[in-house]
């Protein structure tokens, strides 16, 4: 389990992380979501001892970082898929690495294979593409077979054969009962993958609940089609029409129906349209933007 | 969720350190570098004279402080600036938390490395000269000496420009630090001595790294210390940087 009690790190006068709480729990995926600049990859670098934190603690199973006694069999962590020697192969990083920790040789092979990395093994690093050097840093993640999964957005650079497969390993890393913690961006792939969302703003928890929870607190939309719905579309602000489909945010199917019936518009379907992560996001980092501001103000002002 | 078994330490931080210089080319390349340096001093040698009773000794001495020094040099802050750069640092640090550890590894398998390869190219090149100029059963035993004092000037020397890498984080800057360390300081003593009469600035001028290496090959050992001294100093600021900066 992971832990962080009031942690804070400034840079100079910039807040990158704000007094975060935060509890990470075996056995389920927490999405870790932000915009750029909202204190993810500092907070993954707390966790990780890299940087030291201004105030407040990141504990792991109630240890510093610097402390585990097996840091890489405890916490398997990829922060940045290109900070690899361009001119060491694959194999050798992970070679080098493995030994340090005084895993066995043959894990290395072990991993690459689960990477499916095992071909562009003996290739310098410095001629991978993105997605390969994100599988490399997954197979390094996974090398001390950790209870604890960090990675910092992990799809970047990804075909959709690899986005696929990082959700099915995820997924199958957190039923093992491990403790699983992944940011991005990518609001469509965390959706299908977190259990838990977590969402930064500004370096401040702004929410921290259940996908599940998240989603259904937002409120429905319809989605309907027709022949003709330009008159359907009119009746609603913020409707959006193309070609034969009529999209109606915050809006139950039940009130566009009857819309639909008193405006005597043909209508082939009506559904109703759950409210994306996307959109629960950005309202609540909207929301956020603005409260944040007054700290911000207020310290330029000491 | 701590696991078993008995926790990493250093012997194993040194292994991998151990890969990770061996599989990189830049470290053939400066080994390949530097024997092909050696060797080609001894061609083009033409009987300089030096502080030695023989001509070949002299060729290793001229080729090591004129150029192989600085190869040496660009090698030992590579081993440290080549991660800084790429940030692969934090790979490490996240494998190795205590960055006391990491760069005494680093500092040991670097000096060791450069120490071999120090010695191996310097009892090349010497030993062609000597070969060439007939000297080789009259020198025998005086190259011995200086091919060892060689191996451990360029074995320190390499630590300092760790240390120094470690402190300048970029090549370019450590590099400079090292021309700035080996060429620029003793000459800028020896001026400062003249100018303000303080003969000791001249003495200080004798401990800066070069000069000290002088004269560690050509017999005085005791200079060995002097170039160790430097090698603690600069590993001892890197770690205490490394220590207090974010990696």
């Amino acid at each position: 389990m992971i832990r962080l009690t009031d942690l804070t790190k400034r840079y100079g006068p910039t807040t990158a992380v704000d007094n975060l709480d935060l509890e990470l729990r075996p056995g389920q995926v927490t999405g870790f979501l932000g915009p750029n600049g909202a204190g993810k990859s500092t907070t993954m670098r707390l966790i990780l001892g890299l940087d030291a934190p201004t105030s407040g603690t990141a504990l792991i199973g109630g240890t510093p970082y610097a402390r585990l006694r097996h840091p890489l069999r405890t916490i398997g962590a990829l922060l940045d898929a290109k900070a690899v020697h361009p001119g060491r192969t694959g194999r050798d990083h992970l070679r080098a690495l493995a030994r340090s920790q005084r895993i066995p040789a043959a894990r290395v092979a072990e991993v690459l294979e689960i990477a499916g990395m095992t071909s562009a093994a003996d290739r310098r690093a410095g001629t991978y593409s993105l997605g390969m050097s994100q599988r490399l840093g997954i197979a390094a993640a996974l090398l001390g077979d950790p209870q604890a999964l960090m990675l910092d957005e992990p799809v970047n650079g990804l075909d959709p054969d690899g986005v696929r497969w990082i959700r099915t390993l995820l997924r199958s890393l957190a039923a093992e009962g491990r403790t699983v913690f992944v940011s991005s961006h990518l609001m469509s792939e965390m959706e299908q993958t977190a259990d838990r969302v977590v969402v930064l703003g500004r370096g401040r928890l702004v929410a921290d609940e259940p996908m599940r929870d998240l989603l259904a607190a937002a409120p429905t939309g319809s989605l309907v089609r027709g022949p003709d719905l330009r008159p359907l579309a009119a009746a609603f602000a913020g409707a959006g029409y193309d070609h034969g489909t009529l999209v109606v945010p915050g809006v139950p199917p039940a009130e566009v129906g009857a819309r639909a019936f008193a405006l005597g518009v043909e209508i082939h379907g009506l559904q109703a349209a759950g409210s994306s992560l996307e959109d629960v996001y950005l309202r609540r980092t909207a929301a956020v933007a603005q409260f944040t501001s007054a700290p911000t103000t207020k310290e330029t002002g000491r | 969720m701590s696991a078993g078994g008995r926790p990493p330490g250093l012997p194993d931080v040194l292994a991998a350190e151990r890969i990770k210089l061996l599989t990189v080319r830049s470290t053939w390349w400066f080994a390949g570098g530097l024997v092909a340096l050696l060797l080609l001093m001894t061609v083009l040698d033409d009987g300089a004279d030096g502080p030695v009773p023989a001509r070949s000794l002299t060729v290793g001495l001229t080729a090591v402080s004129y150029f192989g020094q600085y190869v040496v040099a660009a090698f030992g802050l590579l081993v440290v600036t080549g991660e800084l750069a790429t940030r692969s640092i934090t790979v490490t640090f996240a494998a190795t938390p205590s960055r006391g550890r990491v760069m005494l590894a680093k500092a040991v398998v670097t000096g060791v490395a450069a120490l071999l390869l120090g010695s191996a190219a310097a009892a090349l090149g010497i030993g062609t000269a000597a070969a060439r100029h007939g000297e080789l059963p009259r020198v025998i035993g005086d190259a011995a000496g200086q091919v060892a004092a060689t191996g451990v000037y360029l074995g320190l020397l390499a630590v300092v420009a760790l240390g120094v890498g470690a402190l300048a984080r970029r090549s370019a800057g450590a590099l400079t630090c090292m021309v700035l360390l080996l060429l620029v300081l003793p000459e800028l003593l020896r001026m400062a001595a003249g100018q303000v009469g303080a003969p000791f600035l001249e003495t200080f001028a004798g401990w800066t790294p070069a000069p000290a290496g002088w004269r560690l090959m050509t017999g005085q050992w005791e200079y060995a210390l002097v170039l160790a001294g430097w090698a603690v100093a600069a590993m001892g600021a890197a770690i205490g940087v490394l220590r207090a900066r974010d990696a």
